[in-house]
């Protein structure tokens, strides 16, 4: 399959602290790879830079055989964006919109969408994470897990070919956590190429095509699933697992 | 003690032709200041280099300058330097730009409270700037400040008395013009007393509606 994602040599520094040393990371066509390391280990701070969030200091990034964008070079990683749908911790819903209008307003705004397209085509997003009858709610009347729900679809709405989660289940309660990892399940069942950043063992191991473990600011180790968590090779990915796992 | 009711009622005609010159200078000054406030808070909440500076002296120099000089310095002031305006906008431009600095400050607080995180997820949208600013920062932050906003509403429609001092037909003119001439002190002052507490409740009452339409969405 072809490469979705093709980063090189991607650096990031925070003044003379460098939090990101060096990462090449190929992600391919419909492949979930989900990134777990220790807090601190850089990993939220990799992709918000495939986001441009932060700035990278050095590297290179393709999106889709696209062009390749030099990192650094700040309104060319912008365009690139639009390809790439970010899922934050917190949901970061608008809170004096409705739901449908949280929905619809990149994709009109941005993208040109009709109004009367950019809601039924809300309207059957939300209908997939059970949330239709919310649609004119506003996103305090709604649960965490709800409002991730919203979320996750709210960036689907921009029709991305690459779908980025940072912690995505990290500020929910317990019991919606389930509700959030099977929408995320669900897209990858579907073909989604995503990357997650996650604490979720379990959903990494279930769902992830590839697991890549962050230590600072390095891949220390990437393989399938069952390598990494049945016979990691590297000591420190042993040790980080032995203290997750219990 | 001799209250006069019927003078009151003969004068009535003056006295609401000089409330409408008030509400006429006023609506459009509070207007005028939150066009102000609204750019001057984006400026000074965005920390724009050189303009941020430049409206931050501007609303120094109001805050701290009585607003009869700044009055005087438009009326009587700028023609010497061949900018003349007319009475009304001289009364229209004296009170947009005195509490036009008030509004700065008040939208700037309120610029101030809207979270980071709101910003990142309209870039991850790849909202543009600007449309993060009047699509999202903008309609939060001005449910936060709007008390505050109709505080200085409030304020710059009482101002609007000073405007007698330059001679425009306003509600205090009128009183203070007809007891030159009736010396009935008393009724007149009284009745515009009355007069200005029911244009600031009504432009209370009406914030008021705005603000629990805007704060439906929060109250939960």
């Amino acid at each position: 399959m072809s490469a979705m994602l093709t980063v090189r040599g991607l650096h990031k520094r925070f003044g003379e602290h460098e939090v990101v040393k060096g990462v090449d990371l190929d992600v391919r066509q419909g492949e979930v790879v989900v990134i777990i390391g220790p807090s601190g280990s850089g990993k939220s701070t990799f992709i918000r830079c495939l986001n441009s969030l932060e700035e990278p200091s050095a590297g290179s990034v393709v999106v889709d055989g696209g062009e390749s964008v030099r990192a650094n070079d700040r309104r060319a990683m912008a365009r690139l964006r639009e390809d790439i749908g970010m899922v934050f911790q917190d949901y970061t819903l608008f809170p004096h919109m409705t739901v449908m209008a949280n929905m619809i307003l990149a994709p009109v705004r941005v993208k040109g969408v009709s109004k009367a397209d950019a809601q039924a085509n809300a309207l059957a997003l939300l209908e997939r994470v059970g949330l239709k009858h919310k649609a004119d709610g506003y996103p305090g009347e709604l649960s965490g897990g709800q409002q991730q729900r919203v979320a996750i679809v709210r960036a689907l709405a921009m029709k991305p070919r690459l779908l980025l989660f940072d912690e995505p289940t990290s500020a929910l309660d317990p019991e919606t956590v389930g509700e959030v990892l099977s929408v995320m399940k669900g897209l990858a069942a579907e073909g989604m190429t995503m990357i997650v950043v996650t604490h979720e063992m379990g959903f990494a191991r279930e769902v992830a095509d590839r697991v890549v473990f962050f230590d600072g600011g390095k891949i220390v180790e990437m393989g399938p699933p069952a390598q990494i968590f049945s016979a990691p090779e590297h000591p420190r990915t042993r040790q980080f697992l032995q203290s997750v796992l219990h | 003690m001799d209250f006069d009711f019927n003078y009151l009622l003969a004068q009535w005609p003056a006295l609401l032709d000089g409330m409408l010159m008030t509400l006429r200078v006023s609506l459009l000054a509070i207007a005028f200041s939150l066009l102000i406030g609204v750019l001057g808070g984006a400026v000074r909440a965005l920390r724009m280099p050189v303009l941020s500076q430049i409206v931050a002296m501007y609303v120094e120099l109001i805050r701290n300058t009585p607003i009869l000089v700044q009055l005087f310095f438009i009326f009587y002031g700028l023609p010497a330097i061949g900018l003349e305006l007319s009475l009304f906008w001289s009364g229209v431009v004296c009170l947009s730009v005195w509490a036009g600095a008030y509004q700065v400050e008040n939208m700037r607080g309120g610029l101030a409270t809207v979270e980071h995180k709101m910003r990142e997820a309209s870039m991850a949208l790849s909202l543009k700037p600007h449309q993060y600013f009047y699509l999202v920062a903008l309609p939060i932050a001005f449910r936060t400040s709007l008390p505050a906003v109709l505080n200085t509403a409030i304020s710059l429609l009482k101002n609007s008395s000073y405007l007698q001092a330059i001679g425009l037909a306003e509600l205090t003119f009128v009183a203070v013009d007809r007891i030159a001439t009736d010396f009935r002190a008393i009724e007149m002052f009284s009745a515009i007393c009355v007069m200005y507490l029911a244009l600031v409740a009504i432009l209370s009452l009406l914030t008021g509606r705005l603000s629990a339409h805007l704060q439906r969405p929060f109250r939960h």
